[in-house]
């Protein structure tokens, strides 16, 4: 045996002396404290501490808690080398699964951050609705009574970008790609006809900006944008929470062309989109209220006409209770008849007002009345899209357009509803709403109505996100005339559509 | 100038109105409630809380109901002034902390959907052992006097009623008992 040899014999033996006495210091310092464990894990060479995460306590080697490989050396049936090895490769595995972990955690952050996951984006169906209707009104040969169509196809997509960036959104209408007329300017020639514009599809983008957090909600923030107009219950309403298929006449009603006496022709008498900018808060908790400035030309204005001549709302709600209010409207500004989307108008002063109000019940839940009251002048010389129209000019065979005067219409309803929320016929509503609209509150034989029946299955129905229901609707619509002497075919199968009764069936799937 | 001054004023008392928060509970509720009570001292030691009234707000996270009552597990959450009055998950949080709280009294079933904002008052208890996603978690425990629901369903309470693509508004409720 070499002197080396005998060397590195002699240090093997010291440094398993060591181990083993070492082992047996804590053997003996644990029988004496056995409550106090080891904290520190014992790491390889190779494997570098993680800053991350706290250490996790190594098992102390207690008679309560003697791992077999211990019980194994103890009773000299594997040696010390062993012992090594098995811990080694068990402190080894301990090491891995805990940098396992740590990559998850890196990657549990990262995913974290995704703006899909911070409320920066979210993306939603609100409104997928399939619809069929049912109208005795005359068709075009080739054409038929019944109709399927999609009535809405419409994506969402919001988020809140920080505290001042509340919120920012857009509304995709994936089935309202086709064009429409924009109103022409001249009589005949050239311009005659009213060019198409297509802005459907975009129909709702803004932007909420809030400047000082501590002003909110006093003065909660200020929106700019298009949007449902803040007009009212219904046109506020979105299209995927409405509780009867057809939009009440306040939005739009009659069909054909106008004449002089203001009545005739497709009326909207109040626009659900528009080009704006407004402010919004709300006082004392009881009290909401917006202003605000808009084009007065409809969402279509987006394509066409946007710098149309404006017009200023306001509203004020008085919240009754949580769900509960009464609120007025005030609408006040130009209307234009010319290069615009918007039917009916006229050219001139142009004012609205509405009074509304929504009486949700605690005492019997599930009932819900709500009603709104419209009134309001038009310009002079009000004409329906596509047809010319300049000015004030009450000369139909020189300027084109009706050549109504400007008039004052007037209209109301009151809808109420009832969820059954128990019993054999629950998630089932019925609905009833009345309605009346006076396209000239100056002139007889020009009234329309309408009576609603309907009733609704919620498949699944937790508003505002979520609403899959079955809409079954009759409609009892009646038409005086066009004015004094100008009476409308009510021939099933030949007149007026609005002096015909209607049958609608409507699918719908909403959820975000 | 008689009218402007009546403006004027009227003004004036609906700002300072503005201001406040609405009363959510009556005094003789908020009498008792220690106002400077420190929440982390109760999370940190929850026994040693026992014996404190406290008001609290949170995000439902489960409520069961039961015979003494409804048990609502929920998440703390800081009660903020602006932009709306109410527990908010507005910035980043690392010292909320789940809790338990028991309400003797009735709850509309409508009220107790996962992620509605609610603030509590009630009494501190010793800690108690609550089924969390089907697994015993011992926490930290209220004897609920009266609890106010906001039914958000996981939003805040300032995104109403501009929610969804149009005009919603936000449904809440208070609930009291006479005996905590």
């Amino acid at each position: 045996m070499s002197v080396t040899t005998s060397i590195v014999l002699l240090c093997g033996l010291i440094l398993v002396i060591d181990e083993t006495a070492w082992i047996r210091t804590a053997w003996t310092a644990d029988l004496r404290t056995p409550s106090a464990p080891e904290t520190q894990p014992l790491l390889l060479p190779q494997e570098p501490k993680p800053p991350s995460r706290p250490p996790l306590p190594v098992r102390p080697v207690t008679p309560d808690s003697t791992t077999v490989e211990d019980l194994l050396l103890e009773k000299g049936s594997i040696t010390m080398d062993d012992w090594i090895r098995i811990k080694a490769e068990e402190e080894y595995r301990l090491a891995d699964r805990e940098k396992r972990i740590d990559v998850l955690e890196r990657w549990k952050n990262k995913t974290e951050q995704l703006p899909i996951l911070t409320d920066k984006i979210n993306i939603g169906l609100n409104a997928l609705q399939f619809l069929y209707t049912h109208n005795d009104a005359h068709v075009a040969e080739g054409k038929s009574q019944d109709n399927f169509s999609i009535r809405r196809s419409e994506f969402i997509m919001w988020g809140k970008v920080s505290e001042h960036l509340p919120r920012w959104h857009v509304l995709f209408e994936f089935q309202s790609i086709s064009l429409s007329r924009e109103t022409p300017a001249v009589v005949s020639g050239a311009g005659a006809t009213g060019q198409p514009a297509s802005a459907t599809f975009f129909r709702e983008s803004y932007i909420d900006y809030r400047p000082v957090l501590a002003w909110a909600p006093n003065l909660n923030f200020i929106r700019m944008g298009i949007f449902r107009m803040p007009f009212g219950i219904f046109t506020e309403t979105s299209g995927g929470l409405r509780d009867v298929i057809s939009s009440p006449y306040l939005t739009s009603v009659g069909s054909g062309n106008g004449n002089s006496t203001g009545a005739a022709g497709t009326i909207d008498f109040l626009q659900e989109r528009d080009l704006f900018i407004d402010v919004r808060g709300r006082i004392a908790n009881r009290v909401e209220y917006v202003a605000g400035i808009m084009n007065n030309n409809n969402f279509q204005a987006n394509a066409t006409g946007a710098n149309a001549p404006k017009s200023v709302y306001s509203r004020l709600r008085f919240l009754v209770t949580d769900v509960s209010w009464v609120s007025a409207t005030v609408i006040a500004g130009e209307s234009n008849n010319a290069n615009t989307n918007i039917n009916g108008r006229g050219k001139g002063a142009f004012d609205r007002i509405g009074l509304d109000f929504r009486y949700t019940s605690k005492l019997i839940p599930g009932f819900m009345v709500q009603g709104e009251w419209w009134q309001g002048h038009d310009g002079a010389n009000q004409t329906t899209v596509g047809r010319g129209a300049n000015g004030a000019c009450l000369n139909t065979s020189i300027c084109g357009g009706s050549g109504a005067p400007g008039v004052q219409r007037r209209t109301w309803y009151v809808l109420a509803k009832y969820l059954i929320t128990d019993g054999y016929f629950r998630n089932w509503e019925p609905v009833v709403m009345y309605e009346q609209f006076d396209p000239n509150t100056a002139i007889s034989n020009d009234l329309y109505t309408r009576t609603i029946v309907g009733l609704t299955y919620y498949f699944e129905n937790m508003p505002p996100k979520i609403q899959s229901k079955l809409q079954i609707n009759y409609e009892f619509r009646h038409h005086q005339g066009n004015g004094p002497g100008n009476a409308v075919d009510s021939t099933p199968g030949v007149g007026d559509p609005f002096a015909q009764n209607t049958f609608l069936v409507q699918w719908q799937i909403r959820y975000m | 100038m008689p009218r402007i001054g009546s403006a004027f004023v009227i003004a004036l008392g609906l700002a300072f109105t503005g201001c406040s928060h609405p009363a959510l509970f009556s005094k003789d509720v908020l009498r008792s409630v220690d106002e400077n009570f420190d929440l982390t001292a109760w999370r940190s030691a929850p026994n040693a809380s026992a014996g404190h009234t406290i008001k609290v707000g949170g995000k439902l996270v489960q409520a069961d109901l039961m015979e003494r009552g409804t048990l609502i597990v929920g998440m703390q959450l800081p009660i903020v002034e602006h932009p709306a009055y109410g527990p908010t998950e507005m910035g980043k949080r690392s010292d909320s902390f789940e809790f338990a709280l028991l309400y003797s009294g009735k709850i509309d079933p409508g009220a107790l959907s996962p992620g509605n904002r609610f603030i509590a008052v009630g009494l501190i208890q010793r800690t108690k052992v609550v089924e969390v996603d089907g697994a015993p978690k011992t926490e930290p425990y209220l004897l609920a006097r009266c609890i106010h629901i906001w039914r958000t369903e996981g939003r805040e309470i300032a995104d109403f009623p501009n929610v969804g693509g149009g005009y919603y508004p936000l449904e809440e409720d208070t609930y009291c008992t006479k005996e905590p």
